[in-house]
């Protein structure tokens, strides 16, 4: 079983890799761990099963999810994008963090399925997976602005 | 010569990447389509063949497996196609069952305009 800590670091060394090769944004650690996102946010999750189970969820406000799309696209900032535009790129990003974190905890957690994103648009998202999970999040700013919560909920399966 | 591309992923956003860095990595095509999963990509290639598909795993109605072993089976005007799966997905027991069903290639996401050019130059002759 992997620890409480490690997770948060492959957490944050995913999203590293996806911000820093795929997006072209700068991101680091919060200096406010705890700190939620407030007003209407987005929440991308993707669940995940095999000898561990559980959920990925990014979760931002519009705004920031605004400017990780217009990033994804190689648009000029404050480009006009569809409700549709921004739901699918921070779908993509889940996808692609979970893929990350898929990679680096292989040795461990062999074969693990992943399924499509899903994203969500509302105040006050939270993620819940039930008893005996555990849960490790990490808190984000992207290009010393935007705030971002990665949060992972997972359980080793009874199979 | 030019070649033909056909980019196959759910997420419109990915698509746009993938051709932004195919773009990037200096990669010349002349012809640039997409799809947004197997099935939709199956009626394009029967329509007209490409040289190259970039193609994604985890896909609504047809994932990327399902649509390579039709493509292989049943499309024999795509016999000289060339499929690259690019995805999440990194399980070396998965990438190895991919290849067997007939693809060419493998990149996994996140990926560099780099890696994008040591995997496609092979087949840009
Ligand atoms: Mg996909």
């Amino acid at each position: 079983m992997i620890q409480h800590a490690c997770f948060a670091d492959t957490l944050l060394d995913a999203a590293k890799e996806v911000f820093e090769t795929m997006i072209f944004m700068d991101l680091q650690l919060c200096s406010e761990p705890g700190r939620r996102v407030d007003g209407e946010a987005l929440m991308a999750t993707i669940t995940f099963s095999n000898s561990i189970e559980g959920c990925l969820a990014v979760c931002t406000d519009t705004t920031c999810a605004e400017a990780i799309a217009i990033n994804m696209l190689g648009l000029e900032a404050g480009a006009d994008l569809s409700v549709e535009e921004v739901s699918d790129a921070i779908g993509e990003v889940a996808n692609m963090v979970m893929g990350s974190i898929k990679s680096r905890l292989t040795d461990t957690y062999e074969g693990i399925q992943v399924s499509i994103p899903s994203v969500v648009r509302g105040r006050e998202l939270v993620n819940s997976l039930g008893e005996k999970s555990g849960r490790v999040s990490v808190q984000v700013n992207l290009e010393d602005a935007h705030l971002m919560e990665i949060s992972l909920l997972y359980r080793e399966s009874a199979k | 010569m030019a070649k033909s591309l056909l980019i196959v992923d759910d997420s419109a956003t990915m698509r746009k990447i993938v051709i932004r860095t195919v773009r990037m990595s200096g990669l010349d095509f002349d012809r640039t389509e997409e799809a947004g999963n197997g099935a939709e990509a199956i009626e394009k290639l029967k329509q007209s063949p490409v040289d190259i598909v970039l193609c994604d795993v985890n896909m609504p109605e047809m994932n990327g497996i399902d649509m390579v072993k039709k493509v292989r089976a049943e499309l024999p005007t795509c016999a000289n196609t060339k499929i690259i799966m690019v995805s999440t997905e990194s399980s070396q027991d998965l990438i190895d069952s991919i290849l067997r069903e007939g693809a060419n290639g493998y990149i996994t996401k996140p990926f560099t305009p780099e890696r994008f050019q040591e995997k496609l130059s092979p087949f840009m002759n």
